[in-house]
């Protein structure tokens, strides 16, 4: 039995092995950004729908409000979340849900055992078949189209490349 | 000139009752000089209390395993020179019960490795204790799981995985790499079954790819491969 504080130590341990990507590789990254991205998406929709449930009265009203009531909560959202620190933070977020999406459907076709590659004999210092080509481009494709997502959205909120 | 290697070495003894420490050697080293020989020369002449383990010194036994500047290698097949730097941080495996300094406790590996019975069965147990006939193979048959038998079950795939960390109930890379290879083996008779036996929420399931397993193999055996392929087994 493990006491308090090694308990601590251990999950403290634990988190670091799983945040920090190390000298392991690519994939590696892959695995440490899929994660990060899975739960600040997970928390961004939690708090989305928080903020949208204000429109109808909140989450301890279960009856529809009138119309006026929605109108005057939807302004008041607006007028809170009409600043740079939720432009930048709204862009981060469409980085981290296209990442996760495209991402994912890499990680969707690996684990129906596709472009992992063969078992074959293993040469010395030969990369590994399932660390291939093929799964590192697609891994640059998905931060490709997430840095895309993430201009688009920077653009779209605050016009920054707009002349 | 002798040139000298810091070797900044992780030294933990469970009787003192406190956390691990690193302790610094410095260790004089010449071409062809291994990780090992370094730890063996620190043993020898500069502290005989450092405790570490190995025995065959030629990437055979998979006794050194251990974490080399924060990857994990096998001491005896890690050059000194080629790692170029001064200063070498040799610690123990991960996810492993840490014994001594540089010792851990490789039973969660060899444990689950025995509950899923990774060694060939036959139907006819007594035919296969004395076998009267011999069980041929076509070299496409033993190329489908000949890399995987390469395994000399070192533990650094297991060190490695970011999932064993986190949840220690995961069967880890070893040993589902082990059941693929049991699984793709013409003479083995228990077929299907064997996927059976990973496909579960702590075995085949909670892999996430992150390859690091293959990343680390001194043996080039590739386990994230036969976890990927025996998770299309389970999907079929």
């Amino acid at each position: 039995m493990l006491s308090q504080r090694e308990g601590r130590t251990k999950v403290l341990q634990s988190l670091r092995v799983m945040l920090v990507p190390g000298r392991y590789g690519l994939e590696r990254w892959s695995f440490v950004l899929q994660r990060i991205s899975g739960v600040a998406v997970s928390l961004y929709f939690i708090a989305h729908i928080l903020e949208t449930g204000n429109f109808v009265g909140g989450i301890t009203v279960w009856t529809v409000p009138e119309y006026s009531f929605a109108e005057a909560a939807h302004q008041k959202s607006v007028e809170l979340l009409k600043n740079p620190v939720f432009d930048v933070g709204l862009a981060v977020i469409g980085f981290l849900v296209a990442l996760h999406t495209f991402n994912g459907l890499r990680l969707i076709l690996t684990h129906f055992g596709f472009l992992v590659g063969k078992p074959g004999r293993p040469e010395p210092f030969e990369q590994p078949a399932s660390l291939n080509a093929r799964q590192r481009a697609l891994f640059w494709l998905s931060i490709s189209l997430a840095v895309f997502a993430l201009l688009y959205t920077l653009d779209a909120l605050m016009g920054v490349f707009r002349v | 000139m002798t040139e000298y290697v810091k070797f900044l070495v992780y030294r933990y003894r469970p009787e003192d009752g406190k956390k691990g420490v690193y302790a610094d050697y410095d260790v004089p080293v010449k071409k062809g000089m291994t990780v090992l020989d370094g730890l063996i020369y620190i043993k020898e002449n500069l502290d005989p209390t450092l405790s570490v383990r190995f025995s065959c010194r030629m990437a055979i036994c998979g006794s050194c395993g251990m974490r080399v500047n924060g990857l994990e290698m096998l001491a005896c097949h890690t050059q000194i020179l080629g790692l170029r730097r001064k200063h070498i941080i040799v610690e123990p495996m991960r996810n492993f019960p840490l014994l001594r300094d540089l010792v851990t406790d490789m039973t969660p590996l060899f444990m689950k490795q025995k509950a899923l019975k990774t060694w060939l069965i036959r139907r006819d147990e007594l035919e296969q204790e004395n076998p009267t006939i011999q069980y041929l193979q076509s070299e496409e048959e033993l190329g489908k799981y000949l890399q995987f038998t390469y395994c000399i079950q070192c533990g650094l795939c297991y060190s490695a995985c970011p999932v064993v960390s986190t949840f220690p109930a995961f069967l880890g890379p070893q040993s589902l790499m082990k059941v693929y290879r049991y699984f793709a083996d013409s003479r083995d008779e228990v077929g299907r079954e064997r996927v059976s036996f990973v496909d579960k929420f702590e075995g085949v399931w909670r892999c996430h790819f992150a390859g690091s397993c293959s990343a680390v193999c001194p043996k080039g055996v590739d386990p994230a491969l036969a976890i990927q392929l025996l998770r299309r087994e389970a999907l079929k």
